[in-house]
């Protein structure tokens, strides 16, 4: 895994409750502000269509207003075509929003010679122009702006036709009756029209913009678009042709609503336009229009986006604020810690004289600091008293060292032993423990043909042991050497040794004599285990001791002297304690049943060989456990006139 | 190693349990000089739970002995078995010591 540091931890846990609590301020701020915006986006859109419906209003309004005055102006019958015509024009030139006019009389009503008498007066090219309507092929008494307030007796808003006659533009038209005294009674006299360019009207609404893209349009009684942007549709088709067209059979609902004069906010699937969109529609109180406006809906949430955006971006900013704040504290606290740390390192590879980096805060960090420099001192300290100590230790060591080999060294050690000698073989070993010990092994010839060979073992370790062991030997070899016999020996060296024993150590003996041309054998034991008698070809068995004490303890002790006879090829092996006690890491003993299983186990009984025989088993059984006491052993096997 | 002593008349009896090798030896001389300085000069070690014993331990007996024999006390021992019978008979300190095969025969010499 990598390994982050306490500054990348607590930088990431801090920036991740703020970037969670930032997130959840800026989400809920979005849907508040976005439910508010959304309200008000309607509401300004309903004010919008209204205002361009009351527009659209007020402007037919005033066509209509125009258009009653005249009619009302020209119930009187003395005007003249002169005065007929300059009222005509004059109203043209007044009211702007009025395309045309025309004052179309009955036939024969102002002229009695003339059938048709309609003058017109409308915009062209920025004048006005004039002409009289009328001719056999455009009889004007047979178009809706006639027929139908001549029928009803009463002023109609025409449905927008394209105009033949005089204009030759789209125009819808308010047409006015007019009626004349004849006989006392109101004859219908003729028509006053007003025209409205659909052009006009389409300028004036494009000039409303709603919110980017959003548009009007206006739909006439029977649903034929009046004004869209897209003049292709104009007069070419109504909203249920559209809804047909595009196959969307929810705009008839809407267009049913819309002719009705309804006022709705209605919401468009995306799937008809490719984005959601809003339609607001509101009827006119005048002409049986109505308006409509359309826009899509994520222009009207422009605004909500902007304020999210604006909120992203001070969220964003306060989180990267507070990322380097809390980087920077988080650095300021740990760059100590590592500085530390480093010199920690140092300090352990050896190095106790490092400075420490100084840290003066007083916090925690601090406290560390301070308790490394109490770790450096009592390091220093603790090392030079080490050193000290270690070296005394050393040279007492190297003292015992020198103190072992000596006493080895007086141990004869060369193998074999007497090479000249055909009547027996000797053969000892030693393996010193790791602490100075007692033990002790010798053999020498007393005369020519009597040989001395003893196995002792001295109780305790250490200087005083060894010291002890040297004094036995030597004095073991001096008395032997008179030709007593081995209990004379003992009692000798025991009455020596006992003299001047405060210390009460002890040793344990078993010293015996051959005579290397017969094989009789006279020993002596003090105290030290039964060593073993292996016959040539036959069954081992112990040599029992006479319960005997060890030496060196009670002054006046008498040893007795026993004998036997060696055939050739026996062999005598005397050991110390340290071969029966020899443990395994389980702490088991040896044993002497062990030993003795060995012995009689081999196969080729030689000194020499059994005494690595036994070496062997008892490394084997110790399985490298630290051999607590010496390990000695010698072997002396009488040969006589057998063949080595 | 384990002591536990109880006084029977004039003779104290020690039971020694454990090892007695060349590191604890040094506890019984140290508990002989105990004894010593309480006066109970007469004592029978009861050596029924002493599994091992190294020539460390006989010297350190010897020495006990030594210093209780300087009082004009005596040391005995009881209920020796296996391996440490053993010792006692090779290196003479049954000859040398009062032996008693239990304590009821100790307490009775």
């Amino acid at each position: 895994m990598k390994r982050h540091g306490i500054a990348f931890r607590l930088a990431a846990l801090i920036l991740s409750c703020a970037f969670v609590i930032l997130a959840a301020i800026v989400a809920y701020n979005y849907a508040y502000s976005r439910a508010i915006i959304l309200r008000q986006s309607e509401t300004n859109s309903r004010h919008l269509a209204q205002e361009t419906a009351s527009r659209i209003d007020s402007v037919l309004l005033s066509v209509q207003k125009v258009a009653n005055n005249i009619a009302y102006s020209l119930e009187d019958a003395s005007l003249s075509r002169e005065d007929i015509l300059n009222l005509n024009k004059r109203v043209i030139a007044n009211n702007p929003e009025i395309f045309g006019m025309a004052i179309a009389f009955e036939p024969y009503t102002q002229e009695p010679e003339r059938l048709y008498f309609a003058p017109y007066h409308f915009r062209s090219g920025g004048r006005i122009a004039f002409t009289m309507l009328g001719s056999p092929d455009y009889r004007y008494f047979y178009m809706d702006w006639y027929q139908l307030p001549k029928e009803l007796e009463q002023a109609v808003w025409t449905e927008p036709y394209n105009d033949q006659g005089g204009g030759g533009v789209v125009m819808a038209t308010y047409a006015v009756p007019f009626f004349r005294n004849q006989d006392g009674k109101k004859v219908f006299a003729g028509v006053v029209t007003a025209d409205i360019s659909l052009e006009w009207l389409q300028d004036m609404l494009d000039d409303i913009r709603i919110f980017d893209t959003g548009f009007a349009f206006l739909l006439s009684r029977h649903g034929t678009f009046i004004a869209h942007p897209n003049r292709k549709l104009i007069m070419n088709h109504t909203i249920f042709s559209l809804a047909e067209e595009m196959e969307t059979p929810e705009f008839r609902q809407v267009g049913r609503d819309m002719i009705e004069g309804k006022n709705a906010f209605v919401r468009i699937d995306e799937s008809i336009f490719g984005n959601e969109r809003y339609l607001f529609h509101t009827g006119l109180e005048y002409g049986g229009w109505s308006l409509g406006v359309l826009f899509p809906r994520s222009e009207m949430l422009a605004e909500v986006h902007k304020l999210s955006n604006v909120m992203a971006l001070i969220g964003l900013t306060g989180f990267a604020l507070l990322a380097l704040v809390i980087i920077y504290i988080a650095r300021r606290i740990t760059r100590p810690l590592t500085e530390l740390s480093q010199s920690a390192l140092e300090i352990a590879s050896g190095n106790l004289d490092l400075m420490l980096p100084e840290v003066r805060t007083n916090d925690e960090v601090g406290d560390l600091a301070g308790s490394f420099k109490v770790m450096t001192n009592s390091l220093k300290e603790y090392i030079a008293n080490l050193t000290t100590a270690t070296a005394a230790k050393e040279r007492i060591e190297s003292e015992l060292r020198i103190a072992r080999e000596i006493q080895m060294g007086i141990l004869p050690k060369l193998f074999p032993a007497f090479p000249d000698r055909t009547e027996f073989e000797v053969f000892a070993s030693i393996e010193p423990a790791k602490e100075v010990g007692g033990d002790l092994y010798d053999f020498f010839f007393v005369d020519d043909t009597h040989f001395c060979f003893l196995v002792g073992d001295v109780s305790g370790k250490g200087v005083p042991a060894a010291f002890f062991m040297a004094v036995t030997k030597t004095l073991l070899k001096v008395v032997a050497e008179k030709g007593l016999d081995p209990g004379q020996i003992l009692t000798k060296v025991n009455a020596d040794l006992a003299s001047e024993n405060e210390s009460c150590m002890f040793v344990t003996l078993f010293l015996a004599i051959i005579d290397i041309e017969t094989g009789e054998t006279r020993y002596a034991n003090a105290g030290h285990n039964p060593p073993i008698h292996l016959p040539c070809g036959g069954e081992p068995c112990w040599i029992p001791p006479f319960g005997e004490p060890v030496a060196g303890v009670m002054d006046g002790m008498e040893y007795s002297t026993r004998t036997m006879t060696m055939a050739p090829g026996d062999i005598l092996f005397i050991y110390t304690d340290g071969v029966t006690e020899a443990m395994n890491p389980e702490q088991d003993l040896y044993s002497d049943e062990r030993l003795m299983r060995t012995v009689a186990e081999m196969p080729e009984r030689f000194a020499p060989a059994l005494v690595k025989t036994v070496n062997d088993s008892v490394a084997a059984f110790a399985r490298g456990a630290e051999p607590s006491d010496d390990i000695t052993m010698l072997a002396m096997q009488f040969c006589g006139k057998c063949d080595k | 190693m384990e002591f536990s002593s109880s006084k029977h008349g004039d003779k104290l009896v020690v039971t020694v349990a454990g090892r007695m090798d060349a590191i604890t030896a040094q506890e019984f001389d140290t508990q002989c000089r105990q004894w010593l300085a309480a006066g109970d000069t007469n004592v029978i070690a009861d050596l029924s739970g002493l599994e091992y014993i190294s020539s460390a331990g006989l010297r350190s007996i010897l020495s006990a002995a030594k210093q209780l024999k300087g009082a004009q006390g005596s040391l005995a021992f009881c209920n020796l078995s296996g391996m440490v019978e053993e010792v006692f008979v090779v290196s003479g300190f049954a000859a040398m010591f009062t032996m008693h095969p239990t304590l009821e025969d100790a307490l009775a010499g």
